[in-house]
């Protein structure tokens, strides 16, 4: 509980030192904001610049909504413990994000609870490589 | 009905090729082209030792003092051009939306925002070139070390990253960039780049070869006033390389922060 704790502060810290993103403005988006959404993966996609997972959520109706998440690049994920296969479609997670300030399904990338209770950042404070 | 035989048509070709093939005017005097930076006789070619070698893969710091934003210093002047962009984007942003976020359209970064996307950028130095090649979209830069001067402003072509010539000064290497692209080039949000844009960057490797300092001069007399210094720094990355990046247009409309409905075009 505490490893998960200090693991969260120090995503957070990290994301509070870089920028999540160089690619662009992401004016949409409320970085001030975490919400924490629960459902199934639809997709994982492994890509440069930005990978992105699609999950599908079901709201308190039972309505489901696909809900794009944007994370950094794959060569920052390898350093914070990701490979492709860490997730695939039909797995159950719950991702913390960056939403958007209009309340449209979507946001930017912070951590996410695998099934098996493994936390995954997107940035890993990993020493330098030793020659 | 006319008939056409083959042997007309074939005598008509034979008319019509000579004229075609007539020698045209003699071409002006090519001037003579100076040797390529990778030619063995230049590359060759005794050159003072210098200070440092930047080879290698190096990543935007960030840390106090260190933004990736190239942000205008305090009390700066725009020229009354760039006011209408600045001013749009100030809008912009006061209502959660971005101005003309050109990179996030696929367009290139071009320098001086290209140094500090957060992506590692590979260095390659050579006694002629210093190639630099940003893992972020694939960015060619191209510092020419073997005394060539600018080119000829008729000639070249405009860039976004501009044309460098760089020359070693003491424990410095000091880069001259011009002939950039003036549309769709940013400083930062709201600031353009024009054609007139002048970047002169004094680098340093401090910090035992770990760390690359760059002392950045921006002047551009068609966007503000003056010229604007600041500083930036980056790490060697040692456990690094960098990768084929493209921006794809099918991959922005999937992605939250590139979606049309929050930029002001």
């Amino acid at each position: 509980m505490i490893r998960s704790l200090a693991g969260r502060v120090c995503v957070t810290l990290l994301l509070m030192s870089a920028p999540v993103l160089a690619h662009h403005s992401a004016a949409g988006i409320d970085r001030t904001k975490t919400q924490v959404v629960t459902g199934t993966v639809k997709e994982f996609r492994w890509t440069n610049p930005h990978s992105w997972i699609d999950l599908d959520v079901a709201d308190d109706k039972g309505v489901t909504q696909t809900w794009s998440v944007e994370m950094t690049s794959p060569a920052f994920l390898v350093r914070a413990g990701w490979k492709s296969s860490t997730i695939k479609a039909g797995d159950k997670v719950s991702i913390t994000l960056r939403p958007f300030r209009n309340g449209d399904p979507g946001g930017l990338f912070v951590s996410v609870t695998l099934p098996d209770g493994r936390v995954l950042g997107e940035r890993s404070a990993a020493p330098p490589a030793q020659p | 009905m006319i008939k056409i035989s083959a042997a007309t048509l074939a005598v008509a070709i034979l008319l019509v090729q000579p004229m075609r093939a007539q020698a045209p005017a003699p071409p002006a005097q090519a001037p003579a082209l100076p040797l390529g930076a990778l030619a063995p006789t230049n590359l060759a070619k005794p050159r003072p030792k210098p200070p440092f070698d930047l080879t290698g893969v190096w990543l935007h710091a960030g840390g106090p003092n260190n933004g990736f934003r190239f942000s205008p210093p305090p009390g700066f002047k725009l020229t009354p051009e760039a006011q209408v962009h600045y001013d749009a984007a100030q809008k912009a942003q006061k209502e959660g939306k971005v101005y003309r976020d050109d990179i996030g359209q696929c367009w290139p970064a071009g320098l001086p925002v290209i140094m500090t996307r957060v992506w590692p950028i590979a260095m390659m130095q050579y006694p002629t070139v210093i190639y630099m090649v940003s893992e972020f979209m694939n960015s060619l830069r191209i510092v020419y070390m073997d005394g060539r001067p600018h080119s000829d402003p008729d000639v070249v072509v405009p860039s976004f990253n501009g044309e460098s010539i760089g020359r070693w000064d003491g424990d410095a290497l000091v880069i001259d960039t011009m002939h950039f692209v003036g549309h769709h080039h940013w400083i930062d949000s709201g600031i353009p780049a024009s054609t007139a844009l002048h970047i002169v960057e004094r680098v340093r490797m401090i910090n035992e070869g770990k760390t690359l300092e760059i002392e950045y001069t921006l002047s551009d007399p068609k966007s503000w006033e003056g010229e604007w210094k600041m500083t930036k720094r980056w790490n060697r990355q040692d456990d690094r390389d960098i990768a084929e990046v493209s921006c794809l247009p099918d991959l922005n409309d999937h992605m939250p922060s590139t979606r049309s409905q929050d930029n002001v075009r």
